[in-house]
């Protein structure tokens, strides 16, 4: 059953002139869209639930693999950004994409496409995460054949994204669509380049670039995955879905342009401050800062245009949920984007680098600037959408409240724990020792702020239940609204208008659009890229650095199917206190065969990279069996099946032989002796094993993963 | 200025300092706000109309904000789906800002990398190890740090020994069990030692640890003094005989008349020498 409306024609004074065509708005792929943000919401910030109360609580794992936090983690990350912020910007952009042009969507084919791809790789991505098959790189750990398979429904939302608006009956692109236009090729872009991999089999590949390089590449990615993915489209929305809730004119149609092209030109520079104080040359870490700083402008822009918008109307701001959360997803954005920039100051960023401090940043963007614009969103669509009105404004002012309690429970403590952390991994007594040697002692101190988050989380995840709650209600009461009518004049082929303002010519011309807004955001990471690749001064060569043996490598895979680099850097910065505590600080040219690289971003356990040889064999496998049993009170999960489970050498040849086209120095010929090699390894590892009373066979996991450890950092040991 | 809080004093002094520039912000605006009412006295003086200055128009002029009734002056004739725009100025502070942020970013470019006012990373490092070196030099307790496997003395005071015990609880049990009765780690309450019994072979298993045999080296993690005190309580474990002791290993060890060294002079230019 349809309800028609007929729009209001002079809303179209513009293009008065033209025939009257109708036209047909498509609700059901939206409705779609809205039921699995929902959906996958839940499932994400349970996922995210759990992992926090592991932290406190290892064994809220289960004791299984496939809920570890090194698994988990990227499984709660990666349903947040993609699944629920995903479908959101999806919904939003299908709601009001066909309203902004005045046209129906280029292709209903290509949005069911569009929809089940998604969620195909999204279902893909939960079953292949907790079997641990990561390429390890933050926010991009799927493995290859879903890399394409994201690529490929990308490009089919581009089409259908780009059709519709080339088929508008409205002259000019509204700002929304810039900001819709500029997601969808950067995205592309930062997805492509980010994901070049050399594939071992169906579930295993290896970044095609090396250490500082892929480093760079994929925070080049990571920082601008948060600018494309969980920004512009989210801005998108909100120059949309804001003043229409508000019924109030955009503030400054200035304040749109150029914040909208200062915005993703700056941004692109920006990845290098995940950098800061590691091996990643100094010129492209000061980059990194000084585009950051400038960001603020450009990001507050944003803001402006949000909060000014609502002058006049800030009375309905009390009465109407959908602004209220508008409001508080508009300041969580300017508190983020200025908090961002001063974390990119060196002097700050050696301070939360590796800390909660991160943790607590990300989530003022991911619970305020996301989450409340989604709910928002939610809360202003369904209801209109089932020609109804909200079931419960109450419910959904508890939700609000419940909501915005929680992520100042999350964020304070989270902000406490990391200061408080990284102060005592910089404290030293007047005697020259680290107050803290142990870097545990500074865990058990923060494991009550841990608590404490794991209650914010829990409220927040309240409030959307609530909100599921009334959003099924309000449903069930109004009757769903597949398509609506509306006209609007056909676009005069051929009409010359008037040229006006340089920016209103390029709002008519999309494709140009979409051409200048590819090369302002192809810029910045060209010309951090180019000097690292062909300037050899920017990986200083290291000649004691080799080829790992394959055993280390084959330790590696599981190192890095384990996700310990969730908790674990290998990079110490050159800072007094981190060489006091790990040793020599790490240079470029260690990790010149990393492919991927594993520096890690977060230190929930002590930094690996000079662990090789400071603890026996033994020491590593009682660890890694119960980590408790050498570090009492130590909140690292156990991992029994490496003890029970066996590598295999079927696909070592395979690993060397990818490893030599990258240009690790493996011989010709070496693969036939590798799996050999690794064996002879293995039984030197038992040996020493079994001289301390355990008995392990060759073949298990475990004995990889030791002779993986022993090698981290030992190449250039005693060399300095 | 160099903001790395090395501990909790330096971080209180930063907070001191932003509350200072936060009242001296205070003291700008006071200022300025009488500088304004002058003003506006001034021109009423010589005949020109000022508006008072309230809190009311102070945002709208901050932002350069048209009053509400002026809006449609400035509402532009585009509609999308109901939604206009305005065309109203960039807030003057906002362009302050975006241009602050240029001119910032290129002074620091040129501050780091043209001019080198400020150090780089490996050379900021250089500095704070050689910082450290001086301070270390001038107010370490040189009988403390000093403490070496050669010169280290048995200590009998109560207070020493249940800071040994502290620390054994916290380090040592799990391998070794609560009583010294061994688990994973050899007995320590038998006579019967691996590598030996004396307090100075105590210490030097400890420090250096022993690797091939699974026993790890504390000497990042403990510092001279507290492996000390813990080597001196594990001497006092021995005949403690606690219940499910794990079976003798190693050679019955016989003290013998060990001739304390006196290396104590010596020990702070190794120290310092370590540094580096």
């Amino acid at each position: 059953m349809h309800f028609l409306r007929k729009p209001l024609l002079s809303a179209q004074s513009e293009n008065s002139g033209g025939n009257l065509e109708g036209f047909y708005y498509d609700n059901k792929i939206v409705k779609a869209f809205l039921i699995a943000t929902v959906a996958f919401g839940i499932v994400g910030m349970l996922a995210g639930l759990t992992a926090a109360i592991q932290l406190f609580l290892p064994a809220a794992n289960f004791n299984l693999p496939y809920t570890t936090f090194g698994r988990l983690r990227p499984l709660h990350t990666n349903a947040i950004i993609f699944a629920f912020v995903g479908n959101g910007m999806f919904a939003g952009v299908y709601y009001s994409l066909p309203r902004l042009t005045k046209a129906a969507v280029f292709s209903k084919t290509l949005s069911w496409i569009h929809f089940w791809g998604w969620q195909l790789i999204i279902l893909a991505a939960a079953i292949t995460l907790p079997l641990g098959m990561t390429t390890s790189k933050e926010y991009a750990e799927l493995e290859w054949p879903i890399d394409i398979a994201i690529a490929l429904i990308w490009v089919v939302f581009t089409i259908n994204l780009i059709g519709t608006i080339i088929k508008r009956r409205e002259r000019h692109m509204y700002v929304a669509l810039w900001f819709y236009i500029a997601t969808a090729v950067t995205i592309a872009m930062l997805h492509i380049v980010n994901s070049l991999e050399i594939p071992i089999s169906m579930t295993k590949s290896y970044s095609l670039y090396a250490g500082v390089q892929d480093a760079l590449v994929q925070w080049w990615y990571g920082h601008n995955a948060v600018a494309f993915f969980l920004t512009t489209p989210i801005l998108g929305l909100m120059y949309y879905f804001l003043p229409k809730a508000a019924n109030r004119p955009v503030y400054s149609y200035k304040l749109s342009i150029i914040h909208f092209w200062s915005l993703i030109f700056i941004y692109i520079w920006a990845g290098p401050h995940h950098l800061l104080y590691t091996a990643l040359p100094d010129w492209a870490q000061s980059l990194g800062t000084v585009f950051s700083i400038m960001l603020i402008a450009p990001s507050w822009g944003g803001m402006l245009n949000g909060l000014l918008t609502l002058r006049g109307a800030w009375d309905r701001v009390r009465e109407n949920p959908v602004l209220k959360f508008f409001v508080v997803a508009v300041t969580a954005y300017g508190m983020s984007t200025f908090e961002g920039p001063m974390l990119s100051l060196k002097n700050v960023n050696a301070i939360s680098h590796y800390t909660d401090w991160t943790v607590a940043h990300v989530h003022i963007g991911g619970l305020g600037w996301n989450g409340f614009m989604t709910f928002g969103m939610l809360y202003f669509l369904i209801p209109r959408m089932w020609k109804t009105k909200l079931y419960s404004t109450k419910l959904a002012n508890t939700h609000f409240w419940i909501a915005t309690l929680g992520i100042l429970f999350y964020a304070l403590p989270m902000y406490w724990a990391g200061f408080t952390q990284s102060l005592m991994w910089k404290e030293f007594e007047a005697d020259g020792f680290l107050a803290y040697p142990n870097f545990l002692e500074t865990v058990t101190q923060i494991i009550p702020m841990y608590v404490m988050r794991a209650i914010g989380g829990t409220m927040y995840l309240v409030g959307a239940l609530i909100m599921v709650y009334n959003l099924l209600k309000t449903a069930g009461s109004g009757e769903f609204m597949a398509e609506e009518y509306a006209e609007a004049p056909a676009l005069e082929k051929n009409v010359r208008v008037s040229g006006g303002h340089w920016h209103s010519v390029l709002e008519r011309k999309p494709v140009l659009f979409t051409v200048l807004a590819f090369v302002a955001v192809a810029i910045g990471g060209i010309i951090e890229f180019v000097p690292t690749w062909v300037v050899d001064s920017n990986i200083p060569t290291i000649e004691a650095v080799k080829p790992y043996t394959p055993l280390e490598l084959e330790g590696r895979d599981i190192y890095i199917r384990e996700g310990c680099n969730n908790c674990h850097s290998q990079m110490i910065r050159p800072f007094r206190s981190e060489t006091e505590r790990y040793g020599e600080y790490s240079k470029a040219g260690e990790f010149v065969y990393d492919h991927p690289h594993l520096f890690g971003s977060k230190r929930t356990g002590p930094d690996l990279h000079r662990l090789g040889g400071k603890y026996p064999d033994s020491w590593h496998f009682n660890h890694m069996l119960e980590p408790a049993s050498m570090s009492p009170g130590s909140i690292m999960p156990s991992y029994p099946w490496l003890i029970d489970d066996e590598y295999t050498t079927e696909q070592i040849a395979a690993k060397i032989n990818a490893m030599r086209t990258l240009g690790v120095p493996y011989e010709e010929g070496y693969e036939e002796e590798a799996a050999e090699d690794m064996m002879q390894q293995a039984s030197e590892i038992t040996g020493r094993l079994e001289e301390a009373g355990i008995e392990v066979s060759e073949n298990k996991e475990i004995v990889a993963l030791i002779a993986y450890l022993q090698r981290l950092g030992t190449d250039i040991k005693g060399q300095n | 200025m160099d903001l790395n809080f090395q501990n909790g004093e330096e971080l209180f002094q930063f907070i001191l300092l932003g509350i200072l520039i936060f009242f001296t912000l205070i003291l700008l605006i006071v200022v300025l706000n009488i500088f304004m009412t002058l003003k506006a006295v001034l021109n009423e003086k010589a005949g020109i109309k000022t508006e008072p200055f309230t809190l009311n128009n102070f945002w709208d002029r901050f932002n350069s904000l048209k009053p509400m009734s002026e809006e449609k002056d400035i509402l532009l004739d585009h509609d999308y789906d109901g939604i206009k725009e305005l065309d109203n100025h960039l807030p003057p502070w906002w362009l302050g800002m975006f241009y602050g942020g240029i001119v910032f970013g290129v002074v620091y470019l040129l501050n780091y990398h043209v001019w080198h006012w400020s150090p780089l990373q490996a050379e900021e490092y250089e500095i704070a190890m050689a910082e450290a070196a001086e301070i270390k030099a001038a107010g370490s307790d040189v009988a403390v740090s000093s403490i070496d496997e050669n010169n280290v003395e048995l200590l009998t005071a109560t207070a020493d020994l249940e800071t040994g015990e502290l620390i054994y609880t916290g380090n040592c049990a799990v391998c070794h069990g609560a009583a010294g009765e061994g688990g994973v780690g050899p007995n320590l309450t038998d006579e019967y030692w691996l590598h030996g019994g004396s307090i100075s072979d105590i210490y030097k298993t400890i420090v250096h640890g022993v690797p091939e045999k699974g026993m790890i080296a504390w000497e990042g993690t403990l510092k001279p003094k507290d492996i000390q005190q813990v080597s001196s309580f594990i001497k006092t474990l021995e005949g403690s005989n606690p219940p499910n002791g794990k079976a003798p290993q190693g050679e019955i060890y016989t003290p013998e008349e060990a001739p304390a060294t006196d290396a104590a002079e010596e020990a702070p230019a190794e120290e310092l020498a370590s540094v580096e």
